[in-house]
């Protein structure tokens, strides 16, 4: 796993990956999530990534359409939510297994097919014999 | 020295062939290949998945504008450009019964491009986001171009009145298709089997065509040949309104039944083609169509079926309905034995000259290879030799007696109807 990836530099991997390190930093991790306060709103961390990038916005593009329903009723909700200062009522915040990266695999494909292009572009050929 | 050259000669007599052997491989591939030792090499890859087969209308027209997408083993920007590197052509084309899939590249790139094509056989992704992106609008272009073009709308109205389901079936997608990337799966996994599949290769040696084939081909699910639903002719006719400043009419007449050589010469009778350039043609059709009005004899063979007859175009419709009845009198009209030997010399002529090229030995034998027939040009070309006049006006006369297919498009108020024309 990457430090750098197309969504900003990330450890998780590394945490990840080593048993005592995800031991400890899972809970707080949960707690710090919790605490950003988007759960309370109804949005998902997927609805929180830097989307003015082209990269982001042909993922978006590529959602089911189910996928992209959701994503503006949530950020529909949330403006709303944010307009009246108010959190939802608790049975409507996202829990944490609601809250799934819907997008990121979509914005991974498309970083790698960048990166493939970037590849054959700048490719220097020689023909074996 | 003398000794020498006349050996070589020799030699070279022998690697080239002008025939296609027909290989079934062990996975049940049938391979053909044509060495006529020119420098570069072509492999197609014929699918019986033309619209004919097709599950929902418009999905074959869908699946070969997947062709060279990704796959398991490619991107389909790795695709486009390995083959720039290696100066190959990929071409993808569709018919009403086959789909084609065909590389063009320099001998010795064989291995790479074999590869490329059977890779979308077994192992293309059909990813949503590809279709979404680089499918449709390339299908929605496609579909928009046949739309406006009158002769090829046309034909393809023709095909439905005339054939109604099978062969009738567009080969366009309509211009907002409601399959899914589900529908388009399906029917390529009905399709990439087996029995449905034929190599043919041109300037490549059999034997080793037979082996790269049995190397990425090798794991493909087996199966017996697809059977389409057997053909029925009805004829019919219909007005199509367009504004296109061409006026087209399109009159035709079908059969069932394997595609006789009487009938490719009766076609080549009724063309109006001029042999000489700059001359209007000496056919009773070309003397009696009025300048800036064209006749073209249409001559379509399928497996189980042939649609044959005349389209014509033109600016002004009362020159078009004119045109068009000299057309319906030499149709009707008897051959005569002169007008037979040149038909027939005619109708040779042009299959022989077919076969020269790439696309046209795969349209000549693609049939006669899937259905187990002698594929050689030879055994096409000999079947020529037995017509003779009175063959050629009695299948005229069988194929008159249906009910024809008469289509319209343009300014349907001033274009004429069928009895106008003395149908």
């Amino acid at each position: 796993m990457p430090i750098f990836g197309p969504l900003g530099p990330s450890l998780a991997g590394y945490v990840r990956s080593s048993k005592t390190l995800s031991s400890w930093l899972k809970p707080i991790s949960l707690w710090y999530a919790n605490l950003a306060g988007y759960r309370r709103i109804g949005l998902r961390y997927d609805d929180l990534l830097v989307e003015e990038r082209d990269d982001v916005q042909k993922a978006l593009g590529r959602l089911s359409t189910r996928e992209a329903y959701d994503r503006a009723f949530r950020i529909k909700q949330a403006s709303q939510a944010s307009i009246t200062h108010q959190d939802l009522p608790k049975d409507k915040w996202v829990t944490v297994s609601e809250d799934k990266r819907y997008l990121k695999p979509y914005v991974l494909e498309v970083a790698k097919e960048d990166l493939e292009r970037q590849k054959w572009d700048n490719l220097t050929v020689s023909r074996h014999r | 020295m003398l000794r020498t050259s006349t050996t070589t000669v020799r030699n070279s007599t022998r690697l080239v062939r002008s025939f296609a052997t027909v290989v079934d491989s062990t996975s049940g591939v049938k391979v053909a290949a044509i060495d006529n030792g020119q420098p570069t090499s072509a492999v197609t890859f014929l699918v019986k998945a033309g619209s004919r087969f097709e599950n929902k209308p418009g999905v074959a027209h869908a699946l070969k504008n997947f062709a060279f997408k990704s796959t398991n083993t490619r991107s389909a920007l790795g695709t486009v450009r390995e083959s720039e590197l290696h100066g190959g052509v990929l071409t993808s084309s569709l018919s009403r019964e086959h789909l084609a899939l065909t590389a063009e590249f320099l001998r010795g790139d064989e291995e790479c491009f074999v590869d490329v094509l059977a890779s979308f056989i077994t192992g293309a992704r059909f990813a949503r986001h590809e279709l979404n992106e680089l499918v449709l609008p390339v299908v929605e272009a496609d579909s928009i171009a046949a739309s406006n073009d009158p002769a090829t709308k046309a034909l393809e109205v023709a095909h439905t009145i005339a054939f109604r389901h099978g062969l009738g079936a567009s080969l366009f997608a309509v211009q907002h298709p409601s399959f899914t990337i589900d529908d388009i799966k399906a029917f390529a996994a009905s399709a990439f089997s087996s029995g449905n599949i034929a190599v043919i290769g041109t300037g490549i040696d059999q034997a080793k065509l037979s082996k790269l084939v049995e190397k990425s081909l090798g794991k493909i699910p087996s199966s017996s040949s697809a059977a389409a639903s057997s053909t029925k002719y009805y004829g019919g006719q219909t007005r199509v309104e367009s504004s296109s400043p061409l006026q087209t009419v399109f009159i035709g007449f079908g059969t069932t039944g394997a595609p006789l050589s009487d009938l490719a010469a009766l076609a080549s009778h009724i063309s109006p083609e001029s042999h000489v350039k700059w001359s209007k043609g000496i056919s009773p059709i070309s003397e009696a169509t009025p300048a800036g009005t064209s006749v073209q004899a249409v001559y379509l063979p399928y497996s189980d079926a042939t649609l044959l007859g005349v389209l014509i175009q033109g600016e002004n419709a009362a020159d078009v309905k004119t045109a068009a009845q000299a057309a319906v009198k030499v149709l009707k009209s008897r051959v005569s034995e002169t007008d037979a030997k040149k038909a027939v010399a005619k109708a040779k002529f042009r299959a022989a000259s077919e076969a020269d090229s790439r696309d046209g030995v795969v349209s000549l034998l693609g049939n006669k290879i899937f259905s187990g027939a002698d594929a050689s040009v030879e055994a096409a070309l000999s079947s020529f030799d037995a017509i003779s006049s009175s063959s050629i006006s009695s299948a005229a006369s069988t194929l008159l007696k249906a009910k024809p297919t008469y289509v319209v498009v343009g300014d349907i108020a001033a274009l004429p109807y069928a009895d106008e024309l003395g149908l």
